[in-house]
This record gives C-alpha cells, sequence and structure tokens, in this order.
C-alpha cells in the first residue's frame, strides 16, 4: 500500500540515529520510514530533541562525528547512509540542497557573498568566474534581494537577518536541487519577514517543481504550506497524514495537545494548555510509546507496547483507537 | 584605510614623547652614572667630562636638548661609554644583525608552527594529534637558555655541523641556531593555538554549509577554514615578534652575533643614558609598527574590521 502514487524521490528507510556521548548513547531517531515524491512539500514538526534536524543531517551525510545512523535513505537508487563522501558530494548541493536555520552563523563571514554563491556552480558545474556571478546575480535576483548586482561584492554582516536568509535560500538554488531541506528556516527571523520567506519557498516549489522538506515546530508555519505532515516525537513518527486532516481530526493524542497548546487568535481569554510532563529521556531504547507518560488516553497497554505506525493516506502510531481518544 | 593608517601614526608622536620623558627621568634616578668608578675621577676632570657631555645643565634642559637633536637631526647623541661612536652608529650596527636572525625565527615560527597546528587539527585525537601537543607542550617549557646550550652542544661540539657563534655576515650556518633557539617556544605556542582555533572553526556552522555544498574537504580548509584559524594566530604573532627582537638579549649574548642585545646589556652595567634611551625608543617604534602592520593585515583579512576602521 503506497500512499502516493508516483515514485519516490526519496525514501527513508527505519532510519535510527544514535549519539556516542560520555554517559551512554542517546537515541535521537527511532525506525523513522516516510517517502518524498516530487514536488511534494512535506512538514516535519515536532518540539526541540524530537530529532527532526537530525534526519535533515543524515540525508546530507552531516551528522556530527559521534553519530550513528542506521536504516536507509534512499536517492536515485543509492543509499545515502553508506555513500562514500566523495559520491555524496556529486548530491550534496546538485541534487539535495540544505537551508540551515541560523543565517548569522551559517554564512562564512570573510568571503564574499559572491564567492559563497558562485562556488556551488563552478564545483558542480564547472562553471567560470564569469558564469557563476551570473547565476549567483540570477538566483540572488530570484530570492528578491534588492539590488543584487551591487550586493555580489558584500559580506554576511552587510546583510539584516531576512536578507541573509534569502542568501541562504539562494545557495540551497544555485544548481537547482530536486529536494530542499529546510531546516526551521524562519526561526531566527520576525514574523514579517517569515511570512516572506516561507512565499518564496512556495514560489520556489510551483516555479521549479522542487520538493521542499520543511523542519519546524511552529504549526502555524505548516498550515498555511504544507500538503502532507510529519508529527515526530521522542524520534520516533507519531502521526503522517495530509495538513488538512492533521489540523481537523488528528488521530494522536500528541498531535491533539500540540494543537491544543496553540494560541487562537479569535479567542484571546482562552486558557493554551499545555502539555503536562516533559520529553522522554532518550538515553534508553523505548520499547513502548514514548508519549504514554504524560498522554491523557494512555491505558495500560501504553507502557508496554511499541505501536506500529499504521492506517492509509492517513497513519497514526498509537493503540488506541481514534474514536475513543479525549 | 589610509585614514586609519595616518590617523595611527599620528598617534605615535604624543606616546613617543611621553616614553622618552619617562625613561630619560627613570634612568636617572638609578644612581651612579656614566662616569663614575671605583677610583673617583678628579673633581676637574669630572666637571670638565659632564660639560662635554652636556650633563652639567639641569635635567629638563638636557631632555630638551635630546629631543630637540632628534627632532631636528634625527640625532640620539653620543655614547657615553663607547667612545667615539655615536648611538645612531651602534643601532646602525647592531640593529640590522638582531633583525635578520629575529625575522628568520619568526618565519620558522610561521612555517612551522601553522602546519603543525593544522594537521593536528585535522587528525584531532590521534597519534599525530597527541605527538603534536605533547612535543608542543615540551618545547613550550624549554627556555631558549637551556635550548641554545643544547644546541651548541649537539650541532657544534658533538656532531661540528653548525658554528657554535659569531656572525660572519650573516652566512646561513651562523643565523640557523639563534633564529630556532629563539623561536621554538614561540613556535610550540602557535602550534597550539592554531590547533586549537582551527577545531573551533572546523566545528562552525558555516563550515557545515560549506560541506552541504559538496565541496571535498582540502578546498573546505584552504577556502574556508584557514583564514578565520589563522586570525588568532595573527594576534599572537605580533607581540610574540616584539618579544623576539627586545627578548634576545640572551641569543646576542650566547652567540657572539653582534646584536643589539649586547648594546643593551653592556649599556645598562655602564649607565649609558644615550645608548639605553635610544633602544627604548627603537624598541617601541617597532612595537608600534609591527602592531599597526598586523592591524591592517586583520583588517584585510576580516572584513568586519575593515569596515570598522
Amino acid at each position: 500500500m503506497t500512499p502516493h502514487p508516483k515514485p519516490p524521490l526519496l525514501s527513508v528507510r527505519n532510519l535510527s540515529i544514535r549519539f556516542r556521548t560520555g554517559d551512554g548513547m542517546v537515541h535521537a531517531v527511532n525506525d523513522v520510514s516516510f517517502d518524498i515524491t516530487r514536488g511534494q512539500k512535506l512538514a516535519v514538526v515536532g518540539e526541540s530533541g524530537s530529532g527532526k534536524s537530525q534526519i535533515a543531517l543524515s540525508i546530507m551525510g552531516l551528522l556530527a562525528r559521534n553519530a550513528q545512523a542506521e536504516g536507509e535513505i534512499l536517492f536515485d537508487g543509492s543509499n545515502l547512509l553508506k555513500l562514500p563522501t566523495s559520491e555524496l558530494n556529486n548530491i550534496r548541493a546538485r541534487e539535495i540542497g540544505i537551508i540551515f536555520q541560523d543565517p548569522m552563523s551559517s554564512l562564512n563571514p570573510y568571503m564574499t557573498i559572491e564567492r559563497q554563491l558562485g562556488e556551488i556552480v563552478e564545483l558542480h558545474e564547472g562553471a567560470s568566474r564569469s558564469t557563476a556571478r551570473k547565476r549567483a546575480l540570477e538566483v540572488m535576483d530570484a530570492v528578491r534581494i534588492p539590488d543584487a548586482r551591487n550586493r555580489l561584492k558584500s559580506y554576511a554582516h552587510e546583510f539584516s537577518g531576512g536578507m541573509r536568509q534569502r542568501v541562504v535560500i539562494a545557495m540551497a538554488l544555485m544548481c537547482q536541487p530536486k529536494l530542499i531541506l529546510a531546516d526551521e528556516p524562519t526561526t531566527a527571523l520576525d514574523v514579517t519577514v517569515q511570512a516572506q520567506i516561507m512565499q518564496l519557498l512556495d514560489d520556489i516549489q510551483r516555479d521549479l517543481g522542487t520538493s521542499i522538506v520543511l523542519i519546524t515546530h511552529d504549526l502555524g508555519l505548516v498550515a498555511g504550506f504544507c500538503e502532507d505532515t510529519l508529527v515526530l516525537y521522542g524520534g520516533r513518527i507519531m502521526e503522517q497524514a495530509p495538513t488538512l486532516e492533521i489540523f481537523e481530526k488528528p488521530g494522536h493524542p500528541y498531535t491533539r495537545g500540540l494543537l491544543r497548546a496553540v494560541p487562537n487568535i479569535g479567542d484571546p481569554a482562552a486558557k493554551l494548555l499545555a502539555i503536562p510532563g516533559s520529553p522522554p529521556n532518550q538515553r534508553r531504547a523505548i520499547a513502548s510509546c514514548p508519549f504514554h507518560p504524560r498522554c491523557v488516553d494512555a491505558v495500560t497497554d501504553c507502557a508496554e507496547k511499541l505501536p506500529q505506525l499504521d492506517g492509509g493516506n492517513s497513519k497514526r502510531a498509537c493503540l488506541r483507537p481514534v474514536e475513543e481518544l479525549t | 584605510m589610509l585614514n586609519y593608517t595616518l590617523r595611527r601614526l599620528f598617534t605615535v608622536i604624543p606616546i613617543l614623547l611621553v616614553l622618552i620623558i619617562f625613561s630619560f627621568y627613570l634612568m636617572r634616578l638609578a644612581p651612579g652614572g656614566p662616569f663614575t668608578s671605583e677610583r673617583p675621577l678628579p673633581a676637574a676632570v669630572m666637571a670638565n667630562v659632564l660639560e662635554r657631555y652636556g650633563l652639567d645643565e639641569p635635567l629638563h634642559v638636557q631632555l630638551w636638548t635630546y629631543i630637540k637633536n632628534i627632532v631636528f637631526h634625527f640625532d640620539f647623541g653620543p655614547s657615553f661609554s663607547q667612545k667615539d661612536r655615536t648611538v645612531n652608529d651602534v643601532i646602525a650596527q647592531g640593529f640590522p644583525v638582531t633583525l635578520t636572525y629575529g625575522f628568520w625565527s619568526a618565519v620558522f615560527v610561521l612555517v612551522c608552527g601553522v602546519p603543525l597546528g593544522v594537521i593536528a587539527a585535522l587528525r584531532h585525537n590521534s597519534f599525530w594529534d597527541y605527538t603534536m601537543t605533547g612535543l608542543a607542550i615540551f618545547s613550550q617549557i624549554f627556555p631558549n637558555f637551556v635550548l641554545a646550550p643544547l644546541m651548541v652542544l649537539l650541532f657544534t661540539l658533538s656532531w661540528g655541523l653548525l658554528p657554535g657563534g659569531g656572525w660572519n655576515g650573516g652566512q646561513w650556518q651562523y643565523v640557523i641556531m639563534p633564529a630556532v633557539a629563539l623561536g621554538t617556544s614561540y613556535m610550540a605556542g602557535v602550534a597550539r593555538l592554531t590547533r586549537g582555533s582551527m577545531l573551533e572553526v572546523l566545528g562552525s556552522p558555516f563550515i557545515r554549509t560549506a560541506r552541504a555544498k559538496g565541496l571535498p574537504e582540502r578546498t573546505i580548509i584552504i577556502r574556508h577554514a584557514l583564514k578565520p584559524a589563522l586570525l588568532p594566530t595573527l594576534t599572537y604573532m605580533g607581540p610574540v615578534f616584539v618579544y623576539m627582537i627586545t627578548g634576545s638579549v640572551f641569543i646576542d649574548v650566547f652567540f657572539s652575533t653582534g646584536g643589539i642585545g649586547q648594546d643593551f646589556i653592556d649599556g645598562a652595567y655602564s649607565r649609558d643614558y644615550s645608548i639605553l634611551l635610544g633602544l627604548a625608543i627603537l624598541y617601541s617604534v617597532l612595537t608600534f609598527t609591527l602592531t599597526l602592520l598586523l592591524d591592517l593585515l586583520y583588517a584585510w583579512i576580516d572584513p568586519k574590521v575593515r569596515s570598522n576602521m
């Protein structure tokens, strides 16, 4: 049973990521599987520490040195986790681009924007300096950096936060990759700039048919942007469904809790409901539902069995039937 | 940038003035004088000598004459202890020697220290890293007055490879040991500093961005990491080079290079006011020039600094 009729562009199969630390293993991502098809916009939501950024880093082969990744990440017939760096380098930026969350520190402060953009096409397409400059200019125009021609020779610190994030996005676009991983692209920006950046990503997806994985903890962002949403908790997928359904009839107690915790602008007097408890301790492998200690609907079984992600177009990992949830 | 340089050059004048006045009075506070000896000179002779060097005048008049001569004639006065030589002569003869091996020593520090640090950082926590760090700590605690005799013992007395002293117009055989003995502990410092900053830079988000571009590791290091990793080293090198030149007194004496350090020592023993003052000015001008050069170099590397100039 495949949720999408088209063959997937990227397929993550049973991905687990663990970190060796001074006091034991940390299980950051556990048995995560999902597909991305061409032109799809998929949101990966979860709180800090849910493993969402680690999934993006593992796709790019950029996990920290003390990380171990198991499972498969299939792209164009090869398993990215097993690929040597030299071959991975042919995929990075050319096939899969990434937008990092902090535009302040993810640009090199000692290189001009032109060089930082240009070196990508020089590397992957063998472009000359002047071709690279032309391409950088085009892409800077495309991400709507005003007066791009005169800003080519600028350095990162000469840009505002929003403009820097546009430069970071421009970087991901240089080779027109098939897939862009946007790791909290708007976290560091204020709300109006956030909206502009999301609009920009939307345009890119529409014009170039790029698939986009949006990693965020901001449900509001997801609502307006992605067709599909994947909810992570404790490094496991809790629910995966079309975004509309996630919002209208969330099938997992965790998703429900998250939605109740979102402030409602129409009813400012309404109380915000926090989810009681704190995120799970990931120092041990959990063989039960990671959410059960905080779950209002938990039954005894929840502490003993590991629910499997199940369902058709909307999948959920919960032992209790939807109808019985509060 | 030009504006900045001129502004900086302009600030030297008051600094030098304060330095001259301060050192001038400070030196006169020390007991004795250039012509005191165990058997005192007859009063008449002493008066004669003092008059000849202008030492009979009140201090502020002497100071004024001294400054006037420097400003109008670039004349730092006659040496009190070395007959018929002026301070200008002494500096012109000894300083090039010290500067020569000081320069080669600085080259040695950078050419060996930086690559060692970079390699240790790239092979982080490996055999090479530990060996390098161990060696660096070992040579950092080795002062040059231990290293120099040791080198002479090995290279001159045991193996007869290098001359144990002298200068001989600055032939390379004569330069090597003073330069290496002077630089070794600083070289170790540079290696450790470079290793640390390289490790820090390699862990920074913009290096991750460079990796995400698919750049090969070599390009990442040369194009993206080296510049920022070298900034702390540069900052360190400025004062270090001055230390190396001024702190070379021991090397000058031990290897009999004929460098300026020997004159400094002799001048201090014989209360040769004009030599001491002349060398103090020389060292401060050197310090100033080097820090300025370094700041300009820094600005050339770091665009953020450049835009603040």
